[in-house]
């Protein structure tokens, strides 16, 4: 077995830690012997959605966005939007989530085109959401802990569920308690950096989305996830305990 | 001037209580007389140096080369760098009337915190080391950090500025400044082999275009020029012409400065150490010192506080280097990994205010070259609050967990890391690093940081 994950803008959307979630699906399928090949597509580059299983969009700094944004209307928004329609498992993180909304609007009232890929929409506000915090997975009836650092609100369309319920910390927009978005097979949220090394059965989950939907039936085998579940579980009672 | 007496009583109050509190007295001054820093600065020829890595290690250079020159100062010690701890600073080495006992001050400053001190002290000259991606919860986007730094410089109209030719968001400043400007900068590249690094600038500050470069000396350093507007590296004034050597101990250069050309030796391995020196020779030269002697004082300065800094414990060597972003990290790697005999590495993550709360940093950094290394890195351990999310990092960077130790307590891991017959290498996060000089300091007689 075979995954192609593609990175999309792998020099732009890669803030702090946004690799280590590429790290952590290569390492968990390589160790149960299942060859992954990685591929960046950036500014410039053709995203060919047809040669990708997983696609992987991070988030990034302001500074770069105009460039991104120019790009993606010379042709990756309509074939980003074609690839999720098709059931392809896209993985967003924070500026990767909001970019696959309709829009972003400044705390002073600029409207910013984005994709428009799945029915959700942002607006930026003064406040900073910023911290480790604590969300459950419906589907998977876990808690994942992550870490936000945000001005956005994001606020979901009616197609388009969350992917959770808020235990500790902002999530979304602060108000209504939903945390991340869930479309056909795009996983959204605004835990950045290592979300997945701390919570491996989310990355098992959508790496089986991927395989399965390449290979039919897939069963992942378990893996030793001593570490992991302590790194999950400090962070679980440590947000517990306020 | 009871906010000079009250600063100093509470410093005394502080080190009675065995704490090394360098913030606390400068803030209780602030709240007495919120103009106290520019009272007390206004006489004192003062140089600020600034930037996100490699602060502290160039003002010790600095202040080196300022006592070879026979200047009469003082600097700011124990990363009080804030504007409450300058403040501090200030009144500790004023008379009770406030005079400053000295002619010179040397600052080392946060460069969020730059932009306060600035409106207050009025700089003769202002050193930028490099503007780098660092603890995002806590300073915000590179180009925020950036924005900082020029409000700061614009508060300082006097000042000739020290700027990094090689790095393009430093450059920068330039454009907008009237000051005299002093560029320093590397001729070649500094590494053999480099570990392999996200750029915190790969476009063009002015049109967003990728530059290009002839040649990378780290991270988005080197000789950059963007195709699209032609804005490029500028020819340095203080210039590293040649690296002659670069090795686990210690860097030979030559300096070109206006056709002249200055040998050092630099005391401090580590690449990232030539851009230090380089800095500080800029400085020398804002200052109008004699270069010979700032060259040879490069290789008598005492290592800053965690930046190289030696121990022995029970026979071992123990070399403390502090970490607090991926560029940052990723040169102490760039140095590590050139070496060949065996080491232990010890990383100790802590997630306190001055650490950065967000930990994800660490899976930026290349750590799978460390574990490319084989059997020369004979084992890691991880500590501090976070030891669990840095046990996963190094586990998914490939290290056979049988050699990957958690532990907790300091005083274990220290005798258990300098039991292993190889040097160690200690890499923590500032908390951290605090942590662990007092256990080390305690078990094994050595002295508190701000003696």
């Amino acid at each position: 077995m075979e995954l192609n994950i593609c990175h999309l803008y792998p020099d732009i959307l890669n803030l702090y830690g946004d690799r280590g979630n590429i790290l952590c699906m290569q390492q968990r399928l390589r160790w149960r012997g299942i060859d992954v090949v990685t591929g960046g597509v950036s500014i410039g580059e053709k995203l060919d959605a047809s040669k990708y299983d997983l696609i992987f969009v991070g988030g990034g700094q302001d500074f770069e966005q105009e460039v991104l944004l120019e790009d993606l209307n010379g042709g990756k928004t309509a074939e980003l939007k074609a690839a999720i329609e098709d059931g392809t498992p896209v993985l967003a993180i924070c500026g990767g989530y909001q970019m696959l909304g309709h829009y972003y609007e400044t705390w002073d009232g600029q409207k910013c085109a984005f994709t428009g890929a799945v029915d959700l929409y942002t607006v930026g506000s003064k406040q900073r959401m910023i911290g480790n915090y604590m969300f459950t997975c419906d589907e998977l009836a876990l808690a994942v802990v992550g870490f936000e650092n945000h001005s956005g609100k994001t606020y979901l369309g009616s197609g388009v569920k969350p992917m959770g319920k808020v235990l500790a910390g902002y999530g979304n927009n602060g108000e209504d308690g939903n945390e991340g978005a869930r479309y056909k097979n795009v996983f959204a949220t605004y835990s950045h950096g290592c979300l997945l090394p701390k919570n491996p059965k989310l990355c098992d989950h959508i790496l089986a989305t991927a395989l399965t939907r390449k290979y039919g039936a897939c069963e992942l085998q378990p893996l030793n996830d001593a570490l992991e579940a302590a790194a999950h579980d400090y962070m679980c009672a440590r947000l517990s305990q306020k | 001037m009871i906010a000079v007496l009250a600063c100093k009583f509470c410093r005394f109050a502080i080190r009675l209580l065995g704490r090394g509190g360098t913030d606390f007295p400068g803030r209780v001054a602030l709240k007495l007389c919120p103009n106290l820093l520019g009272q007390l600065a206004k006489n004192v020829t003062t140089v600020i140096v600034t930037g996100t890595n490699g602060k502290t290690t160039t003002s010790r250079m600095i202040e080196q080369s300022w006592q070879d020159a026979g200047i009469s100062f003082f600097a700011n010690r124990s990363g009080a760098n804030l504007l409450s701890g300058v403040t501090a600073e200030f009144a500790m080495n004023s008379t009770f009337t406030g005079k400053c006992r000295y002619t010179h001050a040397l600052i080392e400053s946060d460069e969020a915190a730059f932009k306060a001190i600035s409106k207050f002290v009025d700089a003769k000259a202002v050193v930028v080391t490099n503007v780098f991606r660092d603890q995002l919860d806590r300073y915000g986007e590179v180009t925020h950090t950036l924005e900082n730094i020029k409000i700061g410089i614009a508060n300082s109209p006097n000042a000739t500025l020290c700027l990094n030719a090689d790095d393009s968001l430093c450059t920068s400043i330039a454009g907008d400044a009237k000051n005299p400007v002093i560029f320093y900068g590397i001729q070649t590249p500094i590494y053999a082999a480099r570990v392999d690094e996200l750029s915190d600038a790969p476009y063009c500050i002015h049109c967003k275009h990728a530059y290009e470069y002839e040649y990378v000396t780290y991270g988005h350093l080197g000789k950059y020029r963007c195709p699209a507007c032609g804005y490029a590296r500028p020819e340095p004034e203080v210039a590293v012409s040649d690296v002659v050597i670069s090795d686990g101990e210690h860097s030979e250069l030559i300096f070109s400065v206006g056709g002249v050309q200055y040998p050092a030796s630099v005391n401090l391995p580590g690449g990232y150490n030539i851009y230090n020196a380089c800095a500080c020779m800029a400085a020398g030269k804002a200052m109008g010192l004699d270069l010979t002697v700032t060259a040879k004082s490069l290789s008598g300065f005492a290592c800053g506080f965690g930046r190289m800094e030696k121990f022995q414990i029970g026979g071992t060597d123990v070399r403390m280097i502090l970490i607090k972003n991926p560029a940052g990290c990723n040169q102490v790697l760039n140095f590590l990994t050139q070496r060949k005999e065996p080491f232990v590495f010890v990383a100790c993550l802590n997630d306190r205010a001055q650490d950065g709360k967000d930990v994800s940093w660490i899976w930026d950094v290349d750590f799978e070259r460390l574990v490319e290394m084989g059997d020369t890195l004979k084992s890691i351990y991880v500590s501090g609050v976070r030891a669990e999310d840095m046990a996963l990092r190094f586990q998914y960077a490939g290290f056979p967990v049988d050699r990957l130790h958690v532990v907790k307590d300091y005083g274990k891991l220290m005798e258990q890391a300098t039991k292993q017959n190889a040097p160690v290498f200690v890499m923590p996060t500032y908390t951290a690093m605090l942590d662990l000089r007092s256990t080390i300091s305690k078990r094994y007689g050595y002295k508190q940081f701000w003696e």
